[in-house]
């Protein structure tokens, strides 16, 4: 029973939604919203790694191509939020499905360095390239039109709004990877040539979890866009990509839970723990570093071990 | 046009000193390791501390930052990249940028983050075929011409170099023989970082000495080592001075676009060619 409870789902989103709620009560609700949004972006990232085995090193190239493709919508379009955000999906989508082909080819290494590679190219086109209309190094200011009943300038409305897209992505990646597709990429996880053997055509299924990655990731990053009502080169840094492989590891790579606590954990570090760390990088360093050697499993798959040997033991 | 091609050489040739030493980490140990930019770092700024400091020249200088280099590159081998042999490939990347991450922060905790200029140690001029070109450059194209002989010697005459080239093709039979092929890979890995500092010392006078200049030149040489092949020697000598002519040509016309252009070039390799790993 309990064990069905579980599985729906409806309990995990109800603890998330009251978490998050209640965080939002604590602190601020702009800040929260940044901590959904960066949820919905560790999630993008965890179906490559945690689903997929492919460690992305340059997952901000579709974060940022999402942000600045609701932004440039924004300054030079319409000022619709939803229109931005449609639009900043469907820019994720489109780089991720041109680059898939030659990023999925490659695994290990290369493939962390293939990312990060296409992602400092995207860094020199928003930075340099393009600056005539992405204004370089400054990053443009927007203003988004206000919509009656759904006004999205409206903070606690956009929380509301972030919320229940954190919990629709859940639940599409909850039916996505329950399924025969998501038992198939953690096959291709495992061992590829084996599910090529079986008759699948691996390279189809790498695509288009390729571009559902980069799409979630791209969403995240033109809800941010919203949430700080500006976007700069700092959306697409390279550099920065470090933050989301800190997050999926330390929440536990693999799970859905596992991927919030880590985007939960991260920003919880980095905005009230920073404060007190005066080496920022040499923190985030040692950290990774003990998480590397001693911490694998992360928190969720540190919480979900001990449960197992209570039930069992 | 000449002195596009002496600046493509001059880069070719220290892409070419950076990435030898990442592609045999690779080829040794199956890791791809980010503290190769953190030693290259490290290596231009101790030359940075040590000229005011001790009063020595240039080359002086260089020496001193590439026998600094070498206990800090054997820490990091024996502490870091040594617990992931046989390690998902993932967690090596995680770390040695790990350790990236804090060389850069304590680069900037000690010298600060603004950049340092270097002045150039020769300063005089060489004129050939009407066209005026810095020594300096010069000097470095001869150098680096002189590793990859000196490597060339040391991989086809030296039976450490035979151990591990051997080493590289078939790990588990040259163990069998009863050579601990590990010690021998962690020579190579300091060897590597050695090259790195070089490469860092030698670059630095043509550049700025910043904390990120290590993150740039990694990604480039990363680029260079997957062009020429994860592991192969032959193929990294050939893709690091091809990409340095790649990077001189176009930031003749566009600077900016010169390092997009190497992974550009990368891009189209990888279409061509699917690398296996």
């Amino acid at each position: 029973m309990i064990k069905k409870i579980l599985n729906s789902g409806a309990l995990g989103t109800l603890v998330i939604a009251l978490g998050f709620v209640i965080l939002g009560l604590g602190t601020s609700i702009h800040r929260t919203t940044d901590f959904i949004i960066f949820c919905i972006f560790v999630i993008g990232f965890d179906l490559l790694y945690g689903h997929m085995g492919r460690l992305s090193f340059g997952h901000m190239l579709f974060y940022g191509s999402g942000a600045y493709a609701a932004g440039l919508l924004v300054r030079y379009g319409p000022p619709n939020p939803y229109l931005a955000i449609l639009i900043g999906i469907c820019a994720g989508a489109l780089v991720g499905g041109i680059l898939a082909p030659v990023i999925v080819r490659a695994t290990g290494a290369c493939f962390a360095l293939v990312n990060l590679a296409f992602n400092q190219v995207g860094y020199f086109l928003a930075l340099v390239a393009f600056a005539k209309f992405t204004a370089g190094e400054d990053g443009l200011s927007l203003t988004f039109s206000v919509i009656p009943f759904f006004n999205l300038t409206n903070p606690k409305v956009f929380f509301g709004f972030s919320l229940f897209c954190l919990v629709l992505t859940y639940y599409f990646m909850k039916i996505l990877t329950s399924s025969p597709y998501g038992i198939l990429l953690r096959t291709i996880k495992e061992n590829e040539t084996r599910a090529q053997f079986l008759g699948y055509n691996t390279f189809i299924y790498k695509w288009i979890t390729f571009i559902l990655s980069s799409s979630i990731s791209a969403f995240a990053g033109a809800l941010s866009t919203i949430n700080y009502s500006y976007v700069n080169p700092s959306f697409i840094d390279p550099t920065r990509n470090v933050e989301v492989i800190f997050a999926a590891l330390i929440g536990g790579t693999g799970s859905l839970y596992g991927a919030i606590l880590g985007g939960v954990s991260y920003m919880l570090i980095s905005n009230y723990l920073a404060r007190y760390i005066p080496r920022w990088e040499m923190f985030l360093g040692i950290a990774l570093l003990i998480l590397v050697f001693k911490f694998r499993e992360g928190i969720w798959g540190s919480i979900r071990g001990e449960w197992k040997s209570r039930v069992e033991g | 046009m000449i002195s596009t091609l002496i600046y493509g050489l001059t880069i070719g040739g220290i892409l070419y000193i950076i990435s030898i030493g990442l592609s045999l980490t690779f080829g040794s140990m199956r890791i791809v390791n980010f503290a190769h930019g953190m030693i290259y770092t490290t290596g231009a700024y101790i030359l940075v501390a040590v000229l005011p400091l001790l009063k020595c020249n240039f080359v002086e200088g260089v020496l001193i930052a590439i026998l600094v280099v070498i206990p800090l590159s054997f820490v990091i081998e024996k502490y870091i990249i040594r617990r992931l042999y046989g390690e998902s490939i993932d967690y090596a990347i995680i770390a040695t940028y790990a350790v990236l991450l804090i060389g850069v922060d304590l680069v900037k905790w000690i010298w600060g983050t603004s950049p340092i200029p270097l002045s150039d140690p020769v300063g005089r001029s060489v004129t050939c075929f009407s066209v005026t070109v810095p020594a300096y450059r010069i000097i470095i194209i001869v150098i680096s011409l002189m590793i990859c002989i000196g490597l060339w010697l040391f991989f086809k005459k030296t039976i450490v170099g035979k151990i591990v080239i051997a080493g590289l093709q078939d790990r588990e039979a040259v163990r069998s023989l009863g050579i601990n092929v590990d010690k021998y890979f962690s020579i190579v890995f300091v060897l590597g970082s050695c090259l790195a500092a070089l490469g860092g010392v030698l670059y630095a006078p043509i550049t700025t000495v910043h904390p990120y200049m290590g993150f740039h030149i990694l990604l480039i040489s990363f680029a260079v080592v997957i062009v020429g092949g994860l592991g192969n020697l032959k193929g990294t000598t050939i893709a690091a001075f091809v990409l340095g002519m790649v990077m001189a040509l176009t930031g003749r016309f566009w600077g900016p676009a010169a390092e997009a252009m190497v992974f550009a070039v990368m891009a189209v390799v990888l279409i061509f060619r699917p690398i296996e790993v």
